[in-house]
């Protein structure tokens, strides 16, 4: 009986917030996620799952999960210091989390169960901007889109259509909404990084070629491009790719109402809905 | 080990004010106790970062020292210094 009614797409750059603080509500990004908020805001979802790759801040390497729910009745965050963001406690909706976790398992993925952590920026910027008052329960979802080898595009997307089914069979009637949280094409630290700049986007064209891909709604040519290699080159998170992949899963083949790219920062604002 | 105590000293130096001081302080024996090999030790008390990404390092992570300014990296010098294995910028 539950519905899943609308997908999101958004990057979360950790300077987000300051940078908006600074340039006040009428700069570009203030604006796009604005417009986002909108949306989301008319369509009253009961709960968000949030397709979201912890930047090894909620998990470490002595046990990275690739594919994890997060099962608890709260979260908090951010554990990575994000500039001009306060401390905030996010309400995990436990019965849906639950639910995606048992249905995850008896579908053949083998979820890893975490029911004590915090979130990273890579959560906490597109909530701040998108449900400031954290009001709306969400269910965190993490892929790993940071630590190579990566899991398949493919499997992701599986996830994505697991959690459509799961929801559609929910006892009660139930609002469900997806976020994807993450960018195309992004280095942070590393050596694909631009010269003289400590992130940046090494691979703009990757970034339009998946916007093409979203817009036209070619699933299946981005399935198959979406390599780890082909990531990888695209900046060492843009695994986060994964997400956006993920949540195509759930609301199957449908065209954007919205979406703007920030085509040099290489990562977009999207909206899905049906309504 | 394959890298991963370089990891896990990125991720300290994060995660844990009071390892950073002791890694400010007194680098080479804040890292004593980690396996880590001879040239992973030479790179790290030399903040080349560069040099570790050579060796399979992840750049999320490294960058914890130039956010933190430990090893002798900041966000000034950090981009010389993964992009030039050896820099001492």
């Amino acid at each position: 009986m539950g519905e899943i009614v609308a997908g999101f797409g958004v990057p979360h750059t950790p300077m987000f917030p300051a940078l908006v603080k600074r340039d006040g509500p009428q700069c570009e990004t203030a604006q796009l996620y604005r417009a986002v908020a909108g949306h989301l805001d008319a369509i009253k979802p009961d709960a968000l799952v949030v397709f979201d790759s912890d930047h090894l801040n909620t998990f470490f390497l002595n046990n990275y999960p690739n594919l994890s729910i997060g099962v608890t009745d709260q979260t908090t965050g951010p554990n990575d210091g994000t500039p001009e963001l306060p401390p905030f406690t996010v309400p995990v909706s436990e019965d849906l989390a639950s639910r995606l976790y048992s249905f995850g398992l008896q579908s053949g993925f083998d979820l890893s169960l975490a029911q004590e952590f915090d979130v990273d920026h890579s959560i906490l910027v597109p909530l701040h901007f998108l449900t400031p008052h954290m009001q709306l329960p969400i269910v965190p979802v993490f892929i790993n889109g940071v630590v190579h080898p990566l899991p398949a595009a493919r499997r992701c997307f599986a996830l994505g259509q697991m959690v459509r089914t799961a929801v559609e069979a929910l006892p009660a009637s139930s609002k469900v909404a997806v976020l994807a949280s993450g960018s195309f094409s992004l280095d942070v630290g590393g050596h694909l990084s631009p010269r003289g700049q400590f992130a940046g986007t090494p691979d703009v064209g990757w970034g339009d070629t998946v916007l093409g891909h979203l817009q036209n709604g070619r699933i299946n040519q981005l399935l198959n491009e979406a390599t780890g290699e082909r990531m990888a080159r695209a900046g060492n998170v843009a695994g986060e790719l994964l997400n956006w992949i993920a949540m195509l899963g759930v609301i199957g083949d449908r065209r954007p109402r919205f979406l703007e790219p920030q085509r040099e920062m290489g990562h977009a604002y999207g909206v899905w809905r049906w309504d | 080990m394959s890298i991963y105590y370089v990891h896990k000293i990125a991720q300290q130096v994060a995660k844990d004010p009071e390892f950073r001081e002791r890694l400010k302080r007194d680098p080479e024996k804040a890292i004593a106790g980690y396996r880590l090999t001879d040239e992973e030790r030479r790179a790290l008390l030399a903040g080349d970062v560069g040099r570790l990404a050579q060796m399979g390092a992840h750049g999320y992570l490294l960058g914890h020292f130039a956010r933190n300014e430990v090893l002798g990296l900041h966000m000034r010098n950090y981009s010389q210094r993964i992009h030039d294995p050896g820099s001492t910028v």
